[in-house]
């Protein structure tokens, strides 16, 4: 045992024995033999400290309740008490409570300072571990899509051997006739001006219909939609993809939107009459 | 005091409870103090106060302090009565009704 154990042995000790003498004299003396023996089995010093100050305040509670009917005997007999011998004036229970307290202060601040207390306050050092954590990536919000437009598809042609008559911007002209007769050469030929439909000022519109997944992919391109619309601007047909975008999301988004636009084309016309007839447009999923 | 001549606290429940364990066995203060972990400060008035209405006896251990090298203990134990008494606390608390 160290020196400063021994002396904070000796505190320990020297609170029981005071705490004791402070007892009624009948119990001193027992209670003395008592708590010095019940010491034993606290180990450590402060379970020690501890039990040394809880006897000094079961000192008090002993004394208060030793007096109380010790007291009411000798009033109502006119004697003082004999058997406890003189009762040792009794602190208030808040002073005595906040002298303990102050006691308590000291000790530890003793402890403190001359070291005895320091093998239980210091923490066991514990290797530290510092991993770095990779930060997440931040997520990255895909551009909003361009405004698609929809583009005419003009498609891959055989050179015509057609004669043209065009009348009119924009419009598209048929040849009436190949290789003409030598009877229909001398007949003056007839013209048929026609003009080929496309979406109209209330098609829905493309970027209702670019699949968020391409967005995210940052998938874009032209998707040729083959359509047959009647004279009302209505599909008689399903719409078909005359030629891919290169991304089956967009060519599948094209056709829900050639679906969706039915009603809302532009008819073909020949001379000016609307009529049914089948052409390409182009869908352009483009993104900003 | 009510109903019973010892004023009746939880600690002192645990106290009971620490001897009901073993009704006719011999405990020290450090023994109660090990099984209900009361503090000093309360335990040992508790005792007393048991002992002043005869729920408990205690005597001396009985070995030479001198050459045991240590103090003697004071054991306490259960009186018939107190082990009847007890019995009968535990027995309204379970009941939950005190008359």
């Amino acid at each position: 045992m160290s020196q400063k154990q021994r002396w904070f042995d000796g505190v320990v000790l020297g609170l029981i024995r005071h705490a004791a003498h402070q007892a009624p004299p009948a119990l001193s003396a027992r209670l003395e033999e008592e708590w010095l023996a019940d010491l034993e089995g606290h180990r450590g010093g402060f379970a020690r400290l501890r039990f040394a100050l809880g006897c000094a305040w079961a000192t008090r509670v002993i004394a208060h309740e030793l007096a109380a009917p010790a007291g009411a005997a000798a009033a109502s007999s006119g004697r003082t008490a004999t058997l406890l011998g003189p009762i040792p004036p009794m602190l208030s229970r808040r002073t005595t409570v906040a002298a303990l307290i102050g006691v308590l202060h000291v000790l530890v601040i003793v402890g403190l300072a001359s070291g005895i207390a320091s093998g239980v306050l210091q923490a066991p050092a514990t290797p530290m571990h510092v991993a770095f954590v990779a930060r997440a990536a931040r997520p990255i919000a895909p551009p909003p899509p361009s405004d698609p437009t929809l583009v005419q598809f003009r498609p891959h042609l055989p050179t015509p051997q057609w004669t043209e008559a065009t009348t009119g911007e924009g419009a598209i002209t048929v040849p009436t006739a190949q290789a003409p007769t030598p009877a229909a050469a001398a007949a003056p030929q007839k013209q048929v001006v026609r003009v080929s439909g496309g979406p109209g000022r209330s098609f829905p519109n493309t970027a209702d219909y670019y699949p968020p997944a391409a967005i995210r992919l940052e998938e874009k391109g032209i998707a040729s939609v083959r359509v047959c619309v009647d004279g009302a601007g209505r599909l008689t047909a399903d719409p078909v993809i005359a030629q891919s975008s290169g991304s089956a999301r967009l060519d599948a988004a094209a056709l829900r939107l050639a679906k969706a636009g039915s009603g809302h084309y532009l008819p073909s016309t020949e001379d000016g009459r609307p009529v049914s007839a089948c052409y390409p447009f182009g869908v352009r999923f483009e993104l900003k | 005091m009510g109903r019973w001549d010892v004023r009746i606290s939880f600690q002192t429940l645990k106290v009971l409870e620490a001897f009901l364990e073993n009704p006719t066995g011999e405990l020290s203060g450090a023994d109660v103090h090990k099984s209900s972990a009361i503090a000093s400060g309360t335990l040992y008035p508790i005792l007393l106060r048991l002992e002043s209405a005869g729920w408990l006896v205690s005597r001396w251990e009985a070995i030479d302090p001198a050459s045991a090298g240590r103090p003697r203990r004071r054991l306490y134990r259960l009186t018939r009565n107190g082990l009847a008494r007890a019995g009968e606390v535990f027995a309204s608390f379970g009941r939950g009704v005190t008359a």
